[in-house]
């Protein structure tokens, strides 16, 4: 994923400390939230929630469908592109010699996200890129204030494996912040990834769904 | 004994049965957090009555202290039902919410504020029973205004959140599509939890008629008041009852859902995607001809979509296992072997087989999603173990079709795979005969192709 973020304006270190004395504040609102700097895995019980805010708790749907609901929760625009190899075909050998399978951008400025994927990928794996990359904007990975990286150092190992980064400002779907350690964010993706393409294929036969609708 | 004692002995007597039928019946057979706590609220209830029983505490204080103890579990359950609604309290992960509840951040709010609103309202009523000392417990006797702020300050909130409960779960009811057993199951919670409003609503009213009513027929009154008190606990128990028994269980298991998702999806979504990298870097030149090959001969014997599929994701199969660099490490007859028989198990359960799928591309329609059945793989897996592993054996595959064949031919023509075993396995029959002619015809057709492609790049124009 890559982010182009807009120049930040310099509001200085006043707004910035002011912004500290507001998140625990903000925080405090927010049910169940896991902002405190540290926080575990997402559960697929949790991911339903996630599905339940977008309305797509309980059904079946397709990529297509979380692509459109998370678009309208964000308000921002996502676009999948699937480049043929007859295309790019250096997009593909890039792509896999990096041992990578898609490319998420995403622009501030213009409010909108694109994700690249080749469109040689096997179709499981092609879902489940694409699933990967909408994982990384549910989660509001791209989100990151990546100044203000925790100090590993006072933390314990276990602690800050699972430490969380603050955000700047705008919408994500998932609860707690972004974890703070890049392969614990890719972790995730392929977690959100996994769990919707199951809820998408189960609906309501899926156990977390029913336990929305039978919670005594 | 009193009359009050009277009554109090009856009703804890009926709440320790209840108390003793929940234990041995409904708790066994389904174990939540709230089938629990309901008879730890049971057995609460029969002590409290069971305490004015014995002990005469009509008078003063004391009355209030047991006339507050004995709304006390009727406030625990609304205030454990708005919190099973809201999916725990507030900053600690606990049960998923209710599905309205989730959609709407303010509504899980105010329901995660019933434990703290409710206990605090029955506190502020103890303090005002306390400093103002009713007859709380004489149900019929006169008794002054501070009986009625008492009331009101216990019920108020307890309606609002019953009330508000009971209109989640019609809510949670009313989803589309959802299955008949959970309406129903809603539905009776929903009934469950009005007739606690209405409790409370009816309780409060009858505290001013205790307050203000005189005359002749305040007694009849009060009594009509009390019976429909009854009536409106009766159906709620029984809503609630028939809620609890209400049981489903889901066509796929957490557990096994959990199992697929770590097992089958992870090993197959790298199985796919490494030999995606496989191909597209290294086997890809010793590919490009075999693959070729085997579509154009495919193409020949008029195979059809998915049976061209099938025989190219073998090929590709074949061709990654058998490269010796190091890209293809991890696509070995051992992963392959692994991956066929975690498919396996998913398809020996129909329901789940039927429902895993996935779309053949994006935004596209055109295609029949793929399954763990129809994808290419599964076969591809099968075959391609068949040539790789070629020990003579080929359990299974009794009569392969002609796809199979081509692939054979063509993996041993590119020099993917001992030739020998393979002419033994597939025992010069028809088909193979046939796969054999395609092949060469194909062979000719591709030659044909890149003798002419140099001609044509060489006109100008």
């Amino acid at each position: 994923m890559n982010v182009e973020a807009p120049k930040r304006d310099l509001t200085g270190p006043f707004l910035n400390r002011l912004a500290g004395f507001w998140r625990p504040l903000r925080n405090l609102s927010a049910a169940r939230s896991h902002v405190n700097g540290t926080r575990s895995l997402l559960t697929a019980a949790e991911f339903q929630e996630e599905l339940a805010i977008l309305g797509l708790s309980g059904r079946r749907f397709e990529p297509e469908d979380y692509s459109d609901a998370l678009a309208d929760y964000l308000d921002i625009s996502i676009a999948v592109h699937v480049i043929p190899d007859s295309w790019y075909p250096e997009l593909t050998r890039l792509l896999a010699f990096s041992g990578r399978l898609g490319e998420l951008r995403y622009s501030e400025q213009l409010n909108m996200a694109a994700i690249f994927v080749p469109g040689s990928l096997p179709p499981l794996v092609l879902t489940l890129t694409i699933l990967h990359e909408l994982g990384h904007l549910a989660a509001g990975d791209l989100l990151i204030e990546f100044d203000e990286q925790p100090d590993e150092d006072d933390q314990h190992a276990e602690e800050a494996k699972f430490a969380t980064l603050p955000l700047k400002k705008g919408t994500k779907l998932a609860r707690g912040n972004p974890f703070a350690e890049e392969s614990l964010r890719e972790r995730e993706a392929n977690l959100r990834a996994s769990y919707a393409l199951f809820a998408g294929c189960l609906g309501d036969d899926s156990p977390h769904a029913y336990d929305m609708y039978d919670v005594l | 004994m009193s009359a009050a004692q009277h009554q109090a002995l009856v009703l804890g007597s009926v709440s320790f049965v209840a108390f003793v039928f929940f234990l041995c019946f409904l708790l066994p057979s389904k174990r939540t957090k709230f089938s629990v706590f309901a008879a730890c609220n049971l057995l609460f209830v029969a002590l409290v009555f069971g305490a004015v029983a014995l002990v005469d505490l009509s008078g003063g204080r004391a009355e209030i202290m047991v006339a507050v103890m004995m709304e006390l579990p009727v406030v625990l359950i609304v205030a454990w039902v708005c919190l099973a609604l809201a999916g725990g309290l507030p900053d600690l992960p606990g049960n998923l919410p209710a599905e309205p509840v989730a959609r709407r951040p303010w509504l899980r709010a105010v329901l995660g504020s019933a434990p703290l609103i409710l206990l605090l309202s029955v506190g502020l009523a103890t303090a005002v029973g306390l400093v103002w000392p009713s007859p709380a417990l004489r149900v019929y006797a006169p008794a002054p205004p501070q009986f009625v702020v008492l009331k009101a300050l216990i019920m108020a909130p307890e309606w609002f959140y019953s009330g508000l409960a009971a209109v989640v779960f019609v809510m949670a009811g009313r989803a589309s599509g959802l299955k008949r057993r959970f309406y129903f199951k809603n539905l009776a919670f929903s009934v469950g939890m009005g007739c606690i409003a209405l409790i409370a609503v009816e309780s409060t009213v009858f505290a001013g008629l205790r307050v203000w009513l005189s005359g002749g027929n305040r007694g009849a009154i009060l009594e009509i008041l009390n019976t429909v008190e009854a009536c409106l606990a009766i159906t709620c128990i029984l809503a609630f009852a028939a809620g609890l028994s209400l049981r489903y269980t889901p066509a796929v298991a957490t557990t096994l859902l959990h199992r697929l998702q770590t097992g089958w999806l992870r090993a197959q979504e790298q199985f796919e995607s490494l030999e995606w990298q496989a191909v597209s870097t290294v086997a890809a030149d010793r590919l490009t001809h075999a693959s070729d090959a085997v579509v154009e001969a495919c193409r020949i014997k008029g195979l059809s979509e998915s049976e061209t599929q099938r025989a190219l994701a073998t090929i590709r199969l074949v061709a990654v296992m058998r490269d010796p660099s190091s890209e293809t490490q991890h696509i070995t007859p051992d992963a392959a072997r692994e991956l066929y028989e975690l498919q396996q198990e998913i398809l020996c359960d129909d329901v789940l087989a039927s429902k895993i799928s996935w779309a053949a591309g994006w935004r596209s329609r055109a295609h029949e999603p793929q399954t763990v059945k129809s994808a290419p793989l599964h076969d591809a897996l099968k075959a391609a173990l068949d040539l790789v592993d070629n020990d003579g054996e080929s359990e299974g595959v009794r009569t392969p079709p002609l796809w199979y064949y081509i692939v054979a031919v063509s993996a041993a023509d590119a020099k993917m795979i001992d030739p020998a075993p393979v002419s033994m396995q597939l025992r010069d029959g028809a088909e193979h005969r046939a796969a054999v002619e395609a092949y060469d015809d194909a062979r000719r057709v591709l030659r044909m192709l890149d003798d002419q492609r140099p001609r044509m790049e060489d006109r100008p124009g």
